[in-house]
């Protein structure tokens, strides 16, 4: 038997392919940044602080997340409680609580703090799980959308609902019922555009479909990032070539619109390698997940792990001009200090969840 | 759980699992789609919309061609102006600059005004903005020696369109404005950015208004330049990538003669008229001169408000060409004419006498038409009456004539339709036909107006350019050519080319011999200009009457009124018996036609043949 003190809980798979991934990113970064070195620094040192909040949250027993569960998600309301009654506000929303130096976006721990909180009310529940489960595990998911979607962050919000949606389906949810909330959701969508929705909102979903109906407004991202993006080619145009970023056509180079960027100068071939190694993380985590000693363990790998790539695909689809404007990183490579730490911490809780092994059956 | 229990929750999650990641993976393949769509498949067309976001193709503009005459001479030219130019984006506040240079150079509280308005949108872009225009050289040199205090500042050269003569040639020559709509038809530079051209001009973006600067603005525009910018996307020029530099538009060459212009406006004087002199051999338009005139030095590089509309609403009328779109009544000038047209359909010969009782009585209702001399001129032939200006001979004349043919053989002479190939806004006057009559005023064609015709009186009007134009064919012995300003070798013609006048030999010799003796003989009614100069001239002159009146006596009771008393024309060609030059004179108001326009039609004359 091993020695428990020396074990180390590792995953090198999805250890080294964010290592990659976010060491592209620098360079990425350094570009997007018309070659300021101070916003590099200061994300690499957001990254080695990453690294070492993974590592240490995957030594964790997946036990430990699963008893501080309701705690974890009351710590996680709370401090998105105060955001709401004292955070500054930034472009007109209110989702930062500053802390110190840095500011931290409140909503980020809430998507991992529900689907664990749900993993954990769910995982020893009788298959297929009853109504009365159902219910509270949804009104759980909506006060936690309420809550982020009032600051206002739609975008957000969907996200933390889609986290405990992620849960709920994997533990077993009727597929009649499944059918019929969907049902429900297209025939309420138009009063969900109408009453839900603020103007802005609806304009971004407008200008989607036409974004030329105002080049210079609310389109005016969706056309420069194509641009940049179209404009790249099969190659790229070389690191720190791309005049779309250079001259500052490209919008929100730095975060949202940093795979404009990669695609602008490093072209076809440039994102087809970053999405390979996205996908690899993805493959991993599915089958950390199969693997998982016990269900709690596998509805919380897959609760985040998917939550990670709704976030993924949705800024994806954004940047190429599928989907409208919302305000959404792309993980691991934007610059932002808090969407990194709870990424790290996201990475670190499922290589917990994923390497710590029962060999004796229950 | 029980074990079977767990397999089966574990093999439902796993279904499910694969399920979400399928559509994860779905998702992925969605955006590589899109990517691929855009960098590969649209690739040339994003290519396209990078390099234009990039790319800021800014015009430079061309400097004009300048126009001269006949000998060489500039009549306008580009003068280069000194004007102080600023950099707004290297200068911090423009009200702290402005106190800074306010005790170097001059500034109106205007200029500082137009200047702040324009500042931030000018240093936002990078552009130059112009502090003050037209530097006199104490202000030169003022700024230069103290020029090392301000860096954002410099003097440039800037071109004024300008004439040595710009009084003169105002109608023919025309003036130049600002204008940007021409330069809408580029193709390779977008319209908006026109207005961040590289001017050379201080007026800006110029081009030809009226007379030839606008009939040949084409020929003197020349090709504008261009500058390609690397531009960031708050639209700051960040440096030039390309540089095409812009082609200078063809001078122009003309027929017009300066010192004869000059003479023609000298003989004028104050009088309202025109005077068109045109070279026999080529056709080319020697003089083209109306008067009041007005300066087109100040038209073309701004003028106030107030000179403007004291212009616009002068009673004489100084915008108006008379010498192209003045209609006067040719009066006894048409005399040859329709003494040709006699000839031509054998209505009269040189020998027949008619008798001349002073005045002509219409057969068919008994109205009396009559000549200029109480009592008349007796016996008279052809010659006699081109001498001695016979109304009564061309009435009877005309009287026999069959109005459809005149109207057509004084067509073939240039009346009632333009003849000049290159003039600005030529008017064609007017030329009566029964037809015309008939559908406008609703009254049939009278013989008393074909009377009428023959003393070129009544409906028929014609400009002096049609004068000098009918009496060049006279001259050329029916050789028509298209009057043109421009020299042939650059010469467009707006107008098809004439047919010539046929008349045997013997008939031009004669219309010629009598037609010169209308000055040089002692009973031509020009004689009065006879000893003006050192060569023979031939010529016919006319009073063109503005109210029709029975006696003499009435008109002197009009008289008093200036604007009712006659016009005063002549037409005139020499030296005689080559003739060179052909020249018509029309003074407003002038009364009679040999005395009184006779003598800048020979003072036009001497100066185009050298012998003043």
């Amino acid at each position: 038997m091993m020695n428990k003190l020396t074990k180390i809980y590792f995953d090198p798979y999805l250890f080294f392919s964010i290592l990659i991934l976010s060491t592209f990113g620098l360079f990425f970064l350094y570009s997007a940044s018309n070659g300021e070195i101070s916003i590099v620094i200061k994300q690499s040192i957001y990254l080695g602080l990453g690294f070492a909040i993974m590592i240490l949250t995957s030594q964790a027993d997946p036990d430990l997340f699963r008893r501080t569960s309701l705690l974890f998600i009351i710590f996680s309301i709370s401090l998105l409680g105060i955001t709401f009654l004292l955070g500054p506000e930034i472009n007109g929303a209110q989702r930062w609580v500053r802390m110190g130096s840095f500011s931290f976006q409140s909503s980020e721990l809430l998507k991992l703090a529900l689907p664990i909180f749900l993993a954990n009310f769910l995982f020893d529940k009788k298959l297929p799980i009853q109504s009365k489960e159902i219910f509270i595990s949804l009104v759980i998911i909506f006060a936690a959308f309420f809550l982020v979607a009032r600051q206002p962050d739609l975008g957000t919000g969907l996200i933390v609902a889609l986290s405990g949606i992620f849960v709920l389906f994997l533990s077993g949810l009727s597929w009649s019922f499944i059918g019929g909330a969907f049902v429900i959701l297209i025939i309420s969508s138009p009063l969900i555009w109408n009453s839900l929705l603020q103007p802005f909102q609806q304009q971004r979903i407008a200008t989607l479909f036409n974004p030329n109906s105002d080049p210079f407004g609310a389109g005016w991202n969706i056309t420069q990032s194509k641009i940049a993006i179209g404009s790249g080619g099969i190659f790229g145009k070389g690191f720190g070539e791309g005049s779309q970023t250079q001259l500052n056509f490209l919008p929100e180079t730095k975060t949202d619109f940093i795979f404009s960027v990669i695609g602008e100068e490093f072209g076809f071939i440039g994102v087809f390698l970053l999405l390979a190694i996205y996908f690899f993380i993805l493959m991993r985590c599915l089958y950390l997940a199969l693997s998982a000693r016990d269900r709690f363990c596998r509805l919380v790998i897959g609760g985040i792990s998917l939550t990670f790539a709704a976030n993924l695909i949705i800024n994806l689809c954004m940047v190429v001009g599928l989907l409208p404007v919302v305000g959404m990183p792309l993980p691991f490579i934007s610059k932002g200090g808090s969407s990194l730490i709870s990424l790290f911490f996201a990475f670190g809780i499922i290589t917990s969840m994923g390497t710590h092994k029962k060999f004796l059956p229950q | 759980m029980i074990f079977e229990e767990r397999q089966v929750e574990k093999n439902n999650f796993s279904s499910r699992a694969v399920f979400l990641f399928a559509i994860v993976g779905a998702g992925f393949l969605l955006v590589l789609f899109q990517v691929f769509a855009l960098q590969v498949y649209s690739y040339s067309s994003y290519e396209l919309a990078a390099l234009n976001n990039k790319n800021y193709s800014v015009p430079i503009q061309p400097l004009r061609g300048e126009i001269f005459d006949r000998n060489g001479e500039a009549i306008v030219r580009n003068q280069p102006t000194f004007d102080l130019i600023t950099q707004p984006d290297l200068i911090d506040n423009p009200e702290v600059f402005l106190k800074l240079i306010k005790p170097v150079i001059h500034l109106s509280a205007i200029e500082e005004v137009q200047y702040l308005k324009k500042f931030k949108e000018k240093a936002f872009v990078n552009k130059e903005l112009v502090l003050k225009k037209n530097l006199t050289s104490e202000e030169i040199a003022r700024f230069n020696v103290r020029s090392f205090g301000f860096k954002n500042v410099f003097i440039d050269k800037r071109y004024r369109r300008l004439s040595d003569y710009p009084e003169i040639f105002s109608h023919v020559i025309g003036y130049t404005s600002r204008s940007d709509n021409q330069y809408e038809m580029s193709m390779d530079i977008p319209r908006s950015h026109w207005v961040d051209a590289e001017l050379i001009y201080a007026n800006g973006l110029i081009q030809g208004k009226t007379g030839i600067e606008e009939t040949y603005n084409q020929h003197l525009s020349g090709q504008h330049g261009k500058r390609i910018y690397e531009r960031n996307s708050r639209g700051r020029l960040v440096q030039p990538l390309e540089y095409n530099p812009s082609r200078k538009g063809l001078d122009l060459h003309t027929n017009l003669d300066i010192k004869a212009q000059m003479s023609a406006a000298r003989s004028l004087g104050n009088r309202k008229g025109a005077v068109v002199a045109i070279d026999l051999k080529h056709g080319g338009i020697n003089v083209l001169y109306s008067a009041p005139s007005y300066s087109i030095n100040k038209l073309s590089n701004g003028m106030s408000v107030e000179e403007f509309s004291s212009l616009i609403s002068d009673p004489n009328k100084p915008f108006f060409n008379r010498a192209s779109q003045g209609r006067y009544p040719p009066a006894s000038t048409i005399k040859p004419a329709i003494g040709m047209f006699g000839l031509t359909n054998k209505l009269i010969n040189w020998i027949d006498e008619v008798d001349d009782p002073g005045y002509f009585t219409l057969p068919e209702n008994g109205r009396i038409y009559r000549g200029w001399k109480e009592g008349g001129h007796n016996n008279v032939n052809l010659k006699k009456a081109i001498l001695v200006s016979s109304n009564t001979y061309f009435f009877k004349l005309a009287y026999r004539s069959d109005m459809i043919d005149l109207s057509q053989y004084l067509s073939s002479l240039g009346f009632g339709d333009q003849v000049c190939g290159d003039c600005y806004d030529e008017d064609g006057a007017f030329l009566p036909s029964p037809d015309w009559k008939y559908r406008n005023l609703n009254v049939p064609w009278f013989t008393g107006d074909t009377v009428n015709i023959g003393v070129g009186q009544g409906y028929l009007v014609a400009t002096p350019l049609q004068l000098a134009n009918y009496i060049s064919i006279i001259a050329n012995k029916g050789k028509a050519l298209i009057p043109s300003i421009a020299k042939e070798d650059q010469a467009i013609s707006k107008i098809d080319a004439p047919k010539d006048i046929t008349l045997s030999n013997q008939n031009w010799r004669k219309m010629h011999d009598a037609l010169t003796g209308v000055i040089e003989s002692d009973y031509g009614t020009a004689r009065s200009i006879r000893d003006l100069k050192n060569f023979q001239a031939a010529g016919k002159s006319g009073t063109a009457e503005l109210v029709s009146l029975d006696s003499k006596e009435a008109y002197l009771e009009i008289r008093d009124t200036e604007l009712l008393r006659d016009h005063s024309i002549i037409v005139a060609f020499g030296p005689m018996p080559n003739p060179q030059y052909a020249v018509s004179v029309v003074i407003e108001n002038g009364e009679s036609g040999g005395a009184v326009a006779g003598p800048v039609a020979i003072e036009v004359l001497k100066s185009l043949l050298n012998d003043e």
